[in-house]
């Protein structure tokens, strides 16, 4: 065990203060038989510099009985809670769950506030450090929940809790609930797939074909096999969006409209995106935008073979039916002065992104193309005379487009030279493996000499040279080249894609001066997305220098929640603002199912459905690479979605009786009713505030008999398969009242109301006490190795059912 | 400085926590104190996670597993080994530990000072306990060896022993 201070309080008061001004590295120790063993096993990445006994705190282990009520110390040890009379007076399943925690020895230690916040008996999660390693699962904070694939006969089935939100959503610039959707696609609900999905992006239609999908390198699939295609699923959800497009892009109704106007500068992603959730909240909105079509990089930047264009156009236009007003060919600074757009506007944002030719000051550099105008022009007339060698410069995703459209376009070769070694290319993987695929031929590791020309002064190739290292030691970009190793790639049009910078000549001083970051872009607040001047907003690659363009869509968003809250119109922004944040699952008449749930079968399959792509040599400049699935497909791949959770089980056999009794729970703070502290939240402790400590346990007088059975493997030490907390109210033979709170099947004590409400009213018949055990589990969802927990939970409920009508 | 009395076998200990030399390391456990330090190596380290018996010991009249308590939390407390039960003078075995001895109720030994541990908190606690009660408070005390059979006649034939020398 690893050294920690020892205190004994005085008063669970004084051990809160402690624990609280420790700043948590001190923790309280009640019997202390389950916190050794979390301290043996050196289970946790964090140990307690000091451990607060709360033993010697006097009268902390009285068992009182009022009237109507038994009170019961904290500290009291479970052998007395099982003995006592008042107890079993009071709540007969209460001593029963008392008497059945593992044997009498421990029972003789562990106290019943210890036992409800005992930490949970997953063997991944207490995996000693001992034998190997201990392991870093979802619930310490870790990644994956190992027995979602795992070994999971004693895990829950009734799905698992959110836990420290999913990996995919973490990795998300813009936070997706991924995993949230997914579920929703796996039940079938394609519209309410598409509402969770529309709260962070309103365009997953083109996300889905152009972002680079961070969100799947940290899927916990990877670990098994391929990575959920989350892209995928996303394409197929977003073509049903746009495929629905009245429904999910409906304008306003006249009682919405707020009055409230809305400039928007910028008809790239982020603009698109701020423009949707302000005008969705009922304020009118005006694009800017110099070009003739909306969409920004998404019309001009991307190829179409990646992004149709006919996407992007059905996207503006449902935003135009929304009644967002565009106006296209509008330059602001020159057919529009920023002042003039404050004076008719409530609110700005700005996404004018990152367009401008950066200048490199390299010998011939004139005569050299600039990757993202090479784009542009394609993109615009879908054709454009190209050399037979072409030379790109550049390892970023848009250098992949440069290069893919060069050859598509029908260049005899096409090369490209960057400074990264291979791995180290900013281009996702896959881009840079398709423009192998299509003979682009790398040259990694170089740097950009000087053009070399021929005799008519025509570009003849780029002279470059060794590039020996591109980061620094805390990586930032600082490129050491040997001078002397060059070597000329031959080239006849070269075509830099090595950056673009922001130009904000536009905004004109004064203005420029008031939102300008020292860098030249413009600032405004990471979280917030608004600039030092009042009411206006500012997202995407204008405000970070060029970037993925669903971190600008995220920008919009959250820009568009602030706008809407500074309009004060009370409007609602119908998005999530920020990153997704670990939710809350509460079981409430709205939201019966609180848990998390995966398909066992799905996430069984290793390898990912993959999009079909068009065969090479086929591929054209126009034609869309890859097609979207069919429905089936997509649905079969949201099944490989583990829908990352803590999937095990509260360990506690009180707790369940506590539900079941309606006891309340006196902390050095408050009082809980149990039902608040036990099944909220996945632990106690997210529901305990720091230095927050139970005190006292009062359960009232039960009506009726009260009963706690219990399966498990050996009948002392182990905790609960499956258990029970009962209790009926029967009058000649008839149950006029129920309830039924199920232990070790969830994770969270398991209050059955649809059960309660069945037997209610009802004679005690072996039929009823079979329907009763039927609708248990109708909702079940075992996990793949625990689908016998179902059968004695029927047993355990029959078994109860038919005793209380003895 | 914090220290604690803690009666074992009926000697008065008195232990300084703290990280000095021959302190008492607040993280130390009462069975780690009763072998290593006081050398009452009857009492035995098994599981040492409270789940096999093997380090039951009495304290305050419960059997208890000491290697699932903190020395440190045992201020006042009166522990009783497997040492604490033969008659301190003579070392005549008490009623019970002859009785495991003519009834051969162990193989190896290793769970049995736990085991007689335990059944001597009942029969301190109850006198004539039934079978039952019998199974209950060994329940918690686990023999690889299977002299459960044994144990328990044991255990029933010390009780009439002990009605005997009332």
């Amino acid at each position: 065990m690893k050294h920690f201070e020892h205190v004994n309080a005085a008063s669970f008061e004084e051990a809160g203060r402690m624990i609280k001004e420790s700043r948590g590295t001190a923790q309280a120790m009640a019997g202390g038989s389950d916190l050794l063993g979390v301290y043996k096993d050196n289970l946790l990445k964090t140990y307690p510099e000091t451990v607060i006994n709360l033993k010697q705190i006097p009268g902390s282990s009285q068992i009182q009985a009022a009237e109507g009520c038994v009170s019961i110390g904290a500290n009291s040890k479970l052998t007395k809670v099982a003995a006592d009379a008042a107890v079993k007076e009071n709540c007969q399943a209460l001593a029963e769950a008392a008497h059945s925690v593992a044997s009498p020895l421990i029972r003789n230690i562990g106290t019943i506030g210890g036992n409800i916040c005992q930490d949970v008996r997953c063997w991944y999660y207490r995996y000693p450090d001992s034998v190997g390693d201990t392991l870093d699962c979802k619930r310490k904070g870790g990644k994956t929940c190992y027995a979602i694939n795992g070994e999971n006969r004693y895990h829950s089935v009734f799905g698992g809790m959110s836990c420290g939100g999913s990996a995919c959503a973490k990795a998300c610039p813009a936070g997706t609930d991924i995993a949230g959707y997914m579920a929703q696609l796996r039940k079938g609900d394609w519209d309410g797939a598409a509402r969770t999905i529309m709260k962070y992006n309103p365009m997953p239609m083109m996300t889905s074909r152009i972002c680079p999908h961070t969100c799947q390198s940290d899927c916990n699939q990877t670990v098994y096999g391929d990575s959920v295609n989350v892209h995928g699923v996303e394409r197929s959800l977003g073509d049903y969006i746009l495929a629905h497009a009245d429904q999910y892009y409906a304008a306003p109704s006249p009682e919405q409209e707020t009055g409230k106007k809305a400039a928007i500068i910028g008809a790239g992603p982020g603009g698109l995106s701020a423009a949707f959730y302000l005008r969705k909240a009922g304020h009118s909105v005006t694009i800017f935008d110099q070009m003739e079509k909306a969409g920004g990089v998404l019309q001009y930047g991307i190829p179409h073979y990646r992004l149709p264009k006919t996407i992007v156009d059905a996207y503006v236009d449902a935003l135009r039916k929304m009644g967002v007003e565009f106006r296209l060919g509008t330059q602001v600074g020159r057919d529009i002065t920023v002042e003039e757009i404050e004076k008719s506007y409530d609110t700005i944002y700005f996404g004018t992104g990152a367009w401008k030719q950066p200048v490199l000051g390299l010998e011939g550099e004139n005569l050299t193309e600039f990757g993202l105008n090479f784009l542009v022009e394609v993109n615009t007339y879908l054709k454009r005379a190209i050399g037979n060698e072409v030379l790109v410069c550049g390892g970023g995703n848009v250098a992949m487009d440069v290069a893919l459209t060069a050859v598509r376009l029908g260049a005899k070769s096409v090369k490209l030279v960057c400074l990264e070694r291979e791995q180290e290319m900013p281009a996702s993987a896959e881009e840079v493996a398709r423009a192998k695929e299509e003979g682009v031929v790398l040259y990694n590791g170089w740097g950009l000499g000087k053009v070399v020309t021929d005799e008519t002064g025509k570009a003849a190739g780029l002279e470059a040279k060794r590039c020996l290292s591109v980061y620094d030691e805390a990586h930032h970009f600082a490129p050491v080249y040997d001078e002397a190793d060059r070597q000329v790639i031959q080239a006849d049009t070269i075509i830099l894609a090595t950056g673009q910078r922001v130009d904000l000549d536009f905004l004109g001083e004064s203005f420029a001066s008031q939102i300008r970051s020292e860098r030249g872009l413009i600032e405004a607040d990471a979280e917030s997305y608004q600039t030092k001047k009042h009411g206006v907003y500012a997202g995407g690659d204008a405000v970070t220098g060029p970037n993925v363009a669903i971190r600008a869509i995220a920008a919009g968003r959250t820009a568009a929640a602030g706008m809407n809250r500074d309009l004060g119109t009370g409007a609602a922004a119908d998005c999530a603002e920020g990153k997704l944040q670990e939710q809350v699952k509460t079981v409430t008449k709205e939201q019966p199912d609180p848990f998390l749930h995966f398909d066992p079968v799905g996430v069984d399959a290793a390898a990912a459905n993959k999009l079909k792509e068009v065969p090479l040599g086929v591929r054209s400049l126009t034609k869309e690479d890859a097609e979207t699935f069919d429905m089936e497909t997509a649905l079969k791949e949201a099944g490989r979605c583990m829908n990352c959770g803590c999937y095990a089980v509260s360990p506690s056999d009180i707790s369940p009786v506590l539900v079941m009794a309606d006891a309340q729970i006196v902390t050095t703070e408050r009082v809980i009713p149990a039902a608040d502290l036990f099944t909220k939240e996945l632990t106690v402790q997210h529901i305990l505030a720091p230095g927050e400590l139970v005190k006292e346990i009062q359960v009232p007088k039960q009506k009726g008999i009260t009963h706690y059975d219990k399966k498990r493997v050996r009948d002392a030490i182990d905790f609960a398969i499956v258990s029970l907390a009962s209790r009926f109210e029967v009058e000649d033979g008839v149950i006029r009242e129920a309830r039924i709170v199920f232990g070790g099947v969830a994770p969270v004590p398991y209050r059955m109301e649809q059960v309660e409400a069945l037997l209610a009213g009802k004679a005690v018949t072996q039929e009823l006490a079979q329907e009763a055990a039927e609708l248990a589990v109708k909702d079940a969802t075992p996990m793949g190795k625990n689908e016998y927990k179902l059968y004695m939970m029927k047993d355990l409920l029959c078994t109860a059912i038919l005793r209380a009508g003895l | 400085m914090e220290r604690v009395a803690i009666r074992i076998n009926g000697v008065l200990r008195k232990f300084i926590i703290g990280e000095e030399e021959g302190c008492v390391k607040p993280e130390e456990t009462l069975l780690q104190t009763l072998r290593d330090r006081l050398n009452l190596t009857g009492t035995k380290e098994g599981c040492n996670h409270g789940a096999c018996g093997n380090c039951t010991v009495i304290m305050n009249g419960d059997a208890v597993a000491s290697c699932m308590i903190l020395t440190a939390d045992c201020d006042g407390a009166e522990v009783t080994t497997i040492e604490g039960l033969e008659n301190p003078r003579t070392g005549e075995l008490n009623t019970l530990q002859q009785a495991f001895v003519d009834h051969s109720a162990f193989q190896c030994g290793f769970c049995t000072p736990g085991i007689v541990m335990s059944a001597q908190a009942l029969l301190n606690q109850n006198p004539e306990p039934d079978h039952e009660e019998i199974m209950e408070a060994l329940s918690g005390n686990y023999c690889r060896c299977i002299s459960h059979y044994q144990v328990a006649t044991a255990v029933e034939d010390a009780i009439q022993r002990m009605k005997e020398e009332r």
